[in-house]
């Protein structure tokens, strides 16, 4: 009997996953079989590798490919030299200061995509933050910095860096103190003994958040959209023309398998690189990392010096656009990328307070993101219990299954979703974006609960259980409470997530069902009105709020912990 | 009648894959209730708030309606349609020229018929695919203090002091057919010889920007990232009066090129007289002269009154409007697929 709870617990969110992701996958996949784009034709026709051969045949589709990968690489790098002294800076922290460092990474992160990036944009502008303050010092400005590659890899830097910080900090607080200590008794100076211990005992946070970065990076496409002006091409903006004004389905759906191929491909090769600097994790012997004498002096004189600059870059590249954002919903310009400050006013809080030209847009997010938030944190309970409690037969395959849809490409999905509601017709398009927004959640939530039912105290509930307490008493008067923190936390977390969601809900909405961030997004690329600001700087301090609550039954930094 | 398991698992079968269909149905023209809901996808910005007083105002006192609008380019709003064909969100859709037309003839929008009282005083080349709501020509718009002469001709772009300085139109979007059609037009081609209009685009490279929408064009233009574009005449003139001055609108000889917003009613519309009211309205002369004062969009229907002071910065009457230069858009609609991929390759990026 025993034997069946696990796999009983495990099969809700199994069932969601293959019904809302693996489903839209598999329509991607047929429908990049297609020989030709028929917007209003059948699902199932003769397959046909038409539109793979057209794309391996063009040139342009490689370059473009390339270039992706390329932009993908540098982020990564970015990220990782940005990411490392902010991960380190967040272990040394101490233990009561470190909630409130955690929020640094945690508010950009739950901030959506296009706000910060309307940040970077506030940043780079001819007549932006930057050359505002070179300008000061006599340096003439930089009139190109938006709209080329640079600008979209800062802009998918600042997005993804909090991921890489997350990885990065779970290996570096986890080194004992001990090791350190025998490092200093060695003679090992700070710097030196960060790179000769700290570095090699955190390279597997380093090939987690490379390989999340990476992925993510490749198949973004709002930040590349705004940044890059069309200059810049990605993948993931080439996926989204094809899916949404070419109407070629086909060719979107072939450019995201081969998105996804090429995504995971790179992955695989950056992470086997990166085992084959730990022979350690497999037992065996690895050579001591040295550095030559000579060296040392300089590493202990610039060391410092230089991790200090990219402590400051990384906290003025996460906060830095959202400071613009909130900014510029006082600024009387015309519209939301007019740099430069003009004037105080208070009309763009009037207009999204009293004109309530956001309110349908902003009820639909809520509504979407407390039902997503309810049925993941439904599906990843029991989850939670079956990977912590009832360990069976291929739970590791299947938790590699459940934490697919964070690496995978959104946009994929989004295509391969957007057929499925075509052709059932009859699935609201309420639920199927909750749908969507559920497995956007599902990996947070389950890391995070399967923590907490890791963290009870089984003692508890056997007292409870020679008290004469039946299953159902113990579960709701021992258990439930127990979790309260990681449900509350899971619940935050999944809200802001799913409230935040642009990539896949851009192709799901209707006219009657926009949310929040997709209307914004849309106005983005046309005309957008400093309202924009207005809202996400109400956003922002909802979410500094909402993080002060969930600090306050949880600590932040426990938030990720795997 | 007996009826074996077979028929009836048949019909069982056969009724659940019509159920999704059930709610396609055709347009009724129901007389519209209080609380029924129009949505209606538009352009943001000026011509949004235009719609909201003249057009949703006197319909919400009517009938006590409800207005919701759906902001955004044409790309998002076509895309949406189509995928919602037969069961559509929009009520109403507003579409540039091409897409209006190839949205009938896909059966996503409806043709435009007499059932919109103010069909009749359309000009002619305002019929097609739906109810065109405002002549507004694709130009060459250039900062006149960086120019060495006046720009007086299409093929003055292709003067050497504006390279690098060109902001060329993102896609196949309005703006950019038209300067793709006008290159080709001026350069010895034509809508069936557009090779020679991407060879000499080519010539132009490189850009200092493509720019994706009017708003982000001026907001380049303020930031001196870029000098001269092909854009829409009228709203640069609101540009041009309200934030810079410097911008000229040229007066090609070769002619300006002909670009109009369509609204659109979608097939299968449960607001089918509530969206022949809307479009009605927006052909009334408060709406048409509202927008010709404020964003100097054209009207494009003879019946209203047109002050003497806005009368120059329009088009007015027959002949103004037969000066302007018409495409082949079916031949264009046919060639877009075709023409974008060569764009991504060889003009963007």
């Amino acid at each position: 009997m025993n034997r069946w709870i696990g796999p009983a617990l495990a099969a809700p969110v199994t069932l969601w996953l293959l019904l809302s992701f693996a489903a839209p996958m598999f329509v991607v996949l047929v429908l990049s079989l297609h020989e030709y784009p028929d917007p209003f034709g059948p699902l199932f026709i003769t397959p046909s590798i038409a539109q793979f051969r057209d794309i391996v045949s063009d040139g342009f589709y490689f370059g473009v490919v390339s270039e992706t990968i390329l932009l993908g690489l540098g982020v990564t790098v970015i990220t990782a030299l940005l990411g490392y002294p902010l991960a380190h800076w967040l272990a040394r922290m101490p233990v009561k200061y470190r909630a409130a460092a955690f929020a640094v990474i945690l508010i950009p992160l739950l901030t959506n995509v296009v706000v910060r990036s309307l940040g970077i944009i506030l940043l780079l502008a001819p007549e932006g933050l930057i050359n505002s303050v070179t300008g000061l010092i006599g340096i003439p400005p930089a009139r190109y910095m938006l709209f080329t590659h640079g600008a979209v890899a800062v802009a998918l830097a600042q997005v993804f860096l909090p991921f890489m910080v997350l990885a990065l900090y779970d290996n570096l607080q986890n080194t004992s103190p001990r090791v350190h200590e025998a490092a200093q008794s060695l003679g090992a100076s700070p710097a030196v003994r960060f790179l000769t211990v700290d570095l090699p005992l955190s390279l597997p946070g380093l090939r987690s958040g490379a390989v999340i970065v990476f992925l993510m990076a490749t198949t973004a496409y709002v930040s590349a959209s705004l940044l890059g002006g069309k200059k810049v091409w990605t993948t993931g903006m080439l996926v989204l023309q094809e899916a949404i004004k070419n109407l070629n389905a086909p060719l979107a759906a072939a450019l995201a398998i081969i998105m996804t191929v090429t995504g995971l491909a790179f992955a695989a090769l950056c992470a086997y690189l990166l085992n084959r600097l730990m022979p350690w994790l497999k037992g065996k012997p690895s050579n001591p990392w040295s550095i030559p004498r000579w060296i040392v002096p300089v590493i202990n004189i610039l060391g410092p010096i230089v991790s200090k600059l990219l402590l400051a870059a990384s906290l003025l590249l996460l906060l830095l656009p959202l400071v613009l954002v909130c900014i510029q919903s006082f600024n009387d310009v015309p519209q939301a990328t007019a740099s430069g400050f003009r004037g105080f006013t208070l009309k763009w809080y009037e207009a999204v307070f009293f004109a309530g030209t956001y309110a349908d847009a902003f009820w639909v997010s809520v509504r979407l993101a407390v039902t997503s938030m309810l049925v993941a944190l439904a599906l990843s309970l029991p989850a939670a219990f079956a990977l912590a409690r009832y360990p069976f037969k291929g739970r590791s395959a299947l938790l590699t299954f459940w934490l697919l849809p964070m690496s995978l490409p959104h946009v994929a999905i989004g295509v391969g979703m957007l057929r499925l509601l075509q052709i059932y017709l009859i699935i609201p398009p309420f639920l199927g974006l909750v749908a969507i927004h559920v497995i956007v959640i599902l990996p947070f939530a389950i890391t995070l609960l399967t923590t907490s039912v890791m963290g009870l105290d089984r003692a508890q509930e056997e007292a409870a259980a020679s008290l004469g307490a039946s299953p159902v008493r113990r579960f709701f008067l021992i258990i439930m409470p127990g979790l309260a923190p990681g449900l509350f936390a899971a619940g935050i977390v999944g809200f802001l997530l799913s409230f935040g969601e642009v990539t896949v809900t851009s192709f799901l909405t209707t006219a009657r069902l926009t949310t929040l961030p997709v209307r914004i997004y849309s106005e983005s690329t046309f005309s957008l009105e400093p309202t924009a600001h207005a809202i996400s700087a109400v956003l922002i301090v909802f979410t500094v709020i909402a993080l002060v609550l969930v600090g306050r039954v949880v600590r932040l930094d426990r938030l990720y912990a795997r | 009648m007996n009826v074996s398991r077979r028929t009836f698992n048949k019909l069982i079968a056969g009724a659940g894959l019509a159920a999704p269909f059930h709610i396609i149905r055709p347009a009724s023209a129901q007389e519209p209730k209080k609380g029924d809901e129009l949505v209606v996808g538009i352009w943001g910005g000026a011509q949004e708030k235009i719609v909201r007083e003249h057009v949703e105002k006197p319909l919400v006192e009517k009938y006590g309606c409800k207005i919701s609008y759906v902001l955004g380019g044409t790309g998002d709003r076509r895309a949406r349609a189509y995928a919602e064909r037969g069961r559509p969100s929009f009520d109403v859709l507003y579409l540039n020229i091409f897409e209006s037309r190839q949205a009938v003839k896909d059966g996503v929008t409806q043709a435009p018929t007499p059932a919109v009282k103010n069909f009749e005083a359309l000009y002619p080349s305002a019929r097609k695919g739906g109810y065109g709501v405002a002549f507004n020509p694709c130009t060459i718009v250039y900062d006149k203090t960086k120019a060495s002469k006046p720009i007086t001709s299409w093929k003055d772009m292709w003067n050497p002091e504006w390279k690098g300085r060109i902001a060329w139109p993102d896609g196949l979007g309005a703006e950019g057919i038209s300067a793709l059609m006008m290159a080709a037009r001026v350069w010895g081609g034509d809508e069936k010889n557009a090779d020679i209009a991407f060879e000499k685009v080519k010539e132009l490279k490189p850009f200092a920007a493509i720019q994706g929408s009017q708003a982000q064009l001026f907001e380049m233009f303020d930031q001196k990232l870029a000098d001269l574009s092909v854009e829409f005449g009228s709203f640069t003139q609101s540009y041009v009066e309200t934030r810079n001055p410097n911008i000229a609108i040229a007066k090609p000889v070769e002619g300006q090129a002909l670009s109009m917003n369509v609204a659109c009613i979608t097939e299968g519309t449960k607001n089918q007289k509530l969206a022949e009211e809307w479009i009605n309205l927006h052909l009334s002369e408060p709406c048409m002269l509202a927008y010709a004062r404020q964003i100097y969009y054209s009207p494009t229907v003879s019946n209203i009154t047109v002050p003497d002071d806005i009368k120059s910065k329009l088009v007015l009457g027959d002949a103004d409007v037969a000066k302007l230069v018409d495409f082949d858009w079916d031949v264009i609609n046919a060639s877009r697929a075709k023409w974008q991929a060569k764009y991504d390759r060889e003009i963007a990026g």
